[in-house]
């Protein structure tokens, strides 16, 4: 018979077996979150006319605008509508896989269910940010994707491998690092109690994506590349499919994103140790 | 006392309770303000990048960034987040306990809907003000008293109609077990409609007839135009006229609605 007191195999024997093992968790929400979702079809079928309606919605500026003129500082009809393909993607897999759980932030904190994770033997700010999927909004990354098809199409562009690699990794980047912010966002429920309303700000801001970064002032577009990241996820990837960008970008984008993940990792850290559990 | 005195009365005091509560809310209200005045933000950007790029737009830099500063300002006040809540109360019956009561349950969205607005301001103007600061040297400012005055009266008449097409859409629930996709279709409808998007000035000109005289642009744009604009007198006129005519509309068609579905009425558990 075994008891407390006999001897265990440890849960992780090493650092890269913790990873793994965090890796099968994720893929167990997954598939647990395409089971659930056969059981509400109707949310399926809501969730996509909605996206599609928004598509339609976010592309009437863009065809507005280029009807005044044919192009803006370099960037044609065309090219824009790609890159609302990739801000459709990119919105799509931050609703898919991280909306889900950073709503959820001020529930965790004020009602103590993250007492509950913290007793689990998972990474608490893995379990936070991803154990909820959403997979229904898998539709408008596939709506997203044709758009780009047609933009890229329109725009005469035939990216090379290297070229999509580029924008592949860029794009990674890009919602690794506005994932980030999300969540040191969401982490200041810890100082502040109600962060509700944050998810609604980062969405807004979010939208500055839909256009080229050299539409705005010098001033924002630091602000959108540096400090809200949006740049990476729509405007680089699109200059990288283009062919208009070395691998420069694509290594700064990758040390920003890991630096990123370092903070975020910090500010984690450093309110779990202000956190006094709401039920006790 | 008559039912009017007597409704203002229960509005007024109700509308101070409600601020004295969601005055807790601080913090929160600066953050969906800030989120609120973003997207004009963004789209003042791009249009304005637009002109200087020699697009050839109907209007001119001044009248594009004069809408999108006062733009924040009038969707927040002209806005209206009723219908979802009203329809579940219809729905939960929570309508029952208000029947016997001296007043109506919209009188408590009225209160509710004039409080969140009053404490919005506070978190509001002052960020419009600085926008405002930043672009003061390409902004319509009219001299007149009289139009902002106009202004003035044109938004809270844009505020009842906004409030009234809510109560229909709310009332539909009498009848509709779920009235959120019929929410949802009003929103993005009156997003575009409206002119909280894209002004309606920008529209392509073979929507002008449609655009200029559909509701939904008295819920927003006729407003900003009044002082971003230069309409004319008599163009102001008919605006103020065409407002005023679909609020009456609106409340009429409302009114029979809710009278309607009061009749329909039989609560949950009741």
């Amino acid at each position: 018979m075994t008891t407390y007191f006999a001897d265990r195999r440890p849960l992780d024997r090493n650092w890269l077996h913790r990873q793994w093992r965090h890796l099968r968790l994720w893929r167990r929400f997954f598939a647990q979150a395409v089971v659930r979702e056969t059981h509400f079809r109707a949310h399926f079928v809501t969730t996509l006319l909605v996206g599609l309606v928004q598509l339609g919605l976010g592309i009437v500026p863009t065809l507005l605008l280029f009807g005044f003129t044919t192009e803006v500082h370099g960037w044609s009809r065309a090219e824009v509508i790609a890159l609302v393909g990739v801000f459709q993607i990119v919105t799509g897999l931050i609703a898919t896989f991280v909306a889900p759980n950073l709503n959820r932030m001020t529930t965790y904190l004020t009602e103590g269910e993250l007492d509950g994770v913290l007793l689990r033997p998972v990474s608490s700010q893995f379990y936070l940010t991803l154990r909820w999927i959403n997979v229904a909004e898998l539709t408008n990354v596939a709506s997203g994707i044709v758009v780009l098809v047609i933009g890229l199409v329109q725009a005469g562009i035939v990216p090379g491998v290297a070229q999509v690699a580029q924008a592949v990794v860029l794009l990674g980047c890009g919602l690794v690092l506005l994932t980030a912010v999300w969540s040191a966002m969401s982490f200041l429920a810890f100082w502040l109690q109600s962060v509700n309303p944050i998810g609604f700000v980062f969405l807004n801001l979010m939208e500055a994506g839909r256009y080229p970064l050299v539409f705005f002032p010098v001033a924002v577009r630091t602000f959108l590349t540096f400090a809200f990241p949006v740049a990476f996820a729509t405007t680089f990837p699109v200059q990288a499919l283009a062919g208009d960008l070395g691998w420069g970008p694509v290594a700064v984008g990758i040390g920003l994103a890991v630096v990123a993940l370092l903070l975020v990792r910090l500010l984690w850290r450093r309110g779990l140790l202000t956190y006094s559990s709401a039920s006790s | 006392m008559n039912a009017v005195t007597r409704n203002l009365r229960v509005v007024r005091r109700m509308t101070a309770a409600e601020i004295a509560q969601q005055s807790v809310y601080r913090g929160a209200w600066i953050i969906f303000m800030l989120a609120n005045i973003t997207v004009p933000i963004i789209s003042l950007l791009i249009w304005r990048t637009a002109l200087a790029s020699g697009a050839e737009l109907p209007v001119d830099e001044r009248y594009v960034t004069t809408y999108f500063v006062l733009l924040g300002f009038v969707t927040m006040a002209t806005s209206s987040w009723m219908a979802g809540f009203l329809a579940t109360d219809i729905r939960m019956g929570k309508l029952s306990s208000w029947m016997v009561r001296p007043a109506s349950l919209l009188v408590g969205f009225v209160a509710n809907n004039v409080s969140e607005k009053f404490l919005k301001l506070f978190a509001l103007v002052p960020m419009i003000g600085i926008v405002w600061w930043i672009f003061r040297d390409s902004m319509n400012i009219p001299a007149d008293a009289g139009r902002w005055l106009l202004f003035a009266v044109s938004i809270l008449l844009g505020a009842v109609l906004v409030f009234t097409i809510d109560i229909l859409i709310a009332s539909l629930a009498f009848w509709m077990d779920d009235v959120s996709a019929l929410v949802q279709a009003r929103v993005i409808v009156a997003s575009v409609l409206s002119g909280a998007v894209v002004p309606l000035a920008l529209m392509p000109s073979w929507s002008r007839g449609f655009v200029d005289h559909q509701p939904f642009r008295y819920t927003v744009s006729f407003p900003v135009e009044i002082v971003a604009g230069q309409l004319s007198g008599r163009e102001l006129l008919a605006g103020l006229g065409f407002q005023l005519g679909y609020v009456v509309l609106f409340a009429l068609i409302a009114r029979v609605v809710w009278s309607a579905g009061i009749r329909a009425y039989s609560a949950v558990g009741a």
